[in-house]
């Protein structure tokens, strides 16, 4: 795989700004940093592994089941993740607990599975896998780091502010991760078609 | 045709035993440890709700029928009462606070220990400013808020949190105040 193909899935084809895909856990966590944060190595390590169990198992799953028996491959990473994180991390796990599971139903894990891990060698998919999970917790970051310096007045907990400007609590809020996210989708694409031409 | 539906049940049973060997495997793995830290998670709450103490509250723990009330000793006198109660009328669903008493049937303190309210308005919840109302109350009166013509302060752009944290407390001062009879 090229060194290109890899940065490409981490801005180019950026799983959130370019695919818009797995919004739903993306507006639900981003109230703070250290949940995109979080959220983001989650799906990175479930990203990563469940690429290169079905690039390297797809020989023997016939055409027909290979839904199914991906899912049940992405579902068993899922779960692993969710012990082990209820176990080492619980403070992280009591915020982001209800998200976990629904690792599982976010389309980029299921796609790159689908697209890229059926059709591509273990080494590639495990690349395209890291870059993917890589693109996704880079966007969670960004979206989550506007959304907590203006909702909260923080960053990773410590004040910003210092309590001077008052929190605009709109953006912790459902609403303010779509207008956030709007915003920024916005200038990714400006920024996009500006370095393009 | 027949065959291929015996192939295809083949590849996804045997996925799903490996599939679910592994998860076996780190369900043993890390059992222990997330209920360690449930249990670690708890105590901090009762400390926090509780004078100090020297024994193990959750094993020191008068069970009745309708809840578990956890004693903290020290030097072999119980100085404290604390029992968890749930009000499922969050905004966001189930709040479970611990709310911790004196002998002389007072309120000692009230943690809030799990909730889903909406940061940045309901979750004040947890704010010492607003648990700190309860503090020093009287187990046998009544709590609420001030719209439903209580004397708890809610905190503006949010009643429904404050009023459901109200209702677990009204609640686990019943039991508290009913073991603290039994006990003298």
């Amino acid at each position: 795989m090229k060194l290109s193909s890899f940065t490409d899935c981490i801005i180019k084809n950026n799983a959130i700004f370019k695919q818009m895909l797995g919004l739903c856990p993306t507006l639900a966590v981003t109230t703070t940093l250290i949940n995109g944060l979080g959220m983001g190595f989650a799906t990175t390590f479930v990203l990563v592994c469940s690429n290169t169990v079905v690039s390297s198992v797809k020989r023997f799953i016939p055409a027909k089941v290979r839904i199914p028996a991906y899912i049940v491959i992405i579902a068993s990473f899922v779960t692993v993740v969710d012990l082990f994180m209820n176990a080492y991390t619980h403070e992280l796990h009591k915020v982001l607990g209800l998200f976990i599971p629904l690792i599982v139903v976010n389309c980029i894990v299921l796609g790159r599975a689908e697209s890229f891990a059926s059709k591509n060698g273990v080494l590639d998919s495990l690349l395209d896998g890291l870059g993917n999970g890589l693109g996704f917790t880079l966007a969670l970051c960004v979206l989550a780091s506007v959304r907590e310096v203006l909702g909260s007045g923080s960053l990773l907990g410590f004040s910003i502010t210092g309590g001077v400007v008052p929190p605009v609590i709109l953006f912790v809020l459902p609403p303010g991760a779509f207008i956030a996210l709007g915003f920024l989708m916005a200038g990714y694409n400006w920024l996009r078609r500006r370095t393009e031409v | 045709m027949k065959n291929n539906i015996l192939r295809y049940s083949l590849v996804l049973g045997l996925i799903t035993i490996i599939s679910a060997s592994i998860l076996a495997y780190s369900y043993d793995l890390t059992k222990d440890r997330i209920k360690e830290a449930i249990r670690q998670d708890f105590l901090a709450g009762l400390k926090s709700v509780l004078p100090d103490f020297d024994n193990q509250p959750d094993s020191d723990a008068i069970i009745t029928d309708n809840a578990t009330v956890y004693l903290a000793k020290n030097g072999g006198a119980v100085v404290g009462y604390a029992v968890e109660a749930v009000s499922m009328k969050g905004y966001g669903g189930e709040i479970s606070v611990i709310v911790g008493a004196k002998p002389d049937a007072t309120i000692y303190r009230i943690t809030v220990v799990r909730h889903t309210e909406t940061p940045g308005l309901g979750d004040k919840i947890k704010a010492a400013a607003f648990t700190s109302l309860f503090s020093g109350g009287s187990l046998t009166g009544k709590y609420a808020v001030k719209r439903d013509g209580g004397d708890i302060d809610s905190f503006s752009g949010a009643t429904i949190s404050p009023r459901a944290v109200c209702e677990a407390v009204n609640n686990a001062n019943k039991l508290l105040y009913e073991v603290i009879c039994e006990t003298k």
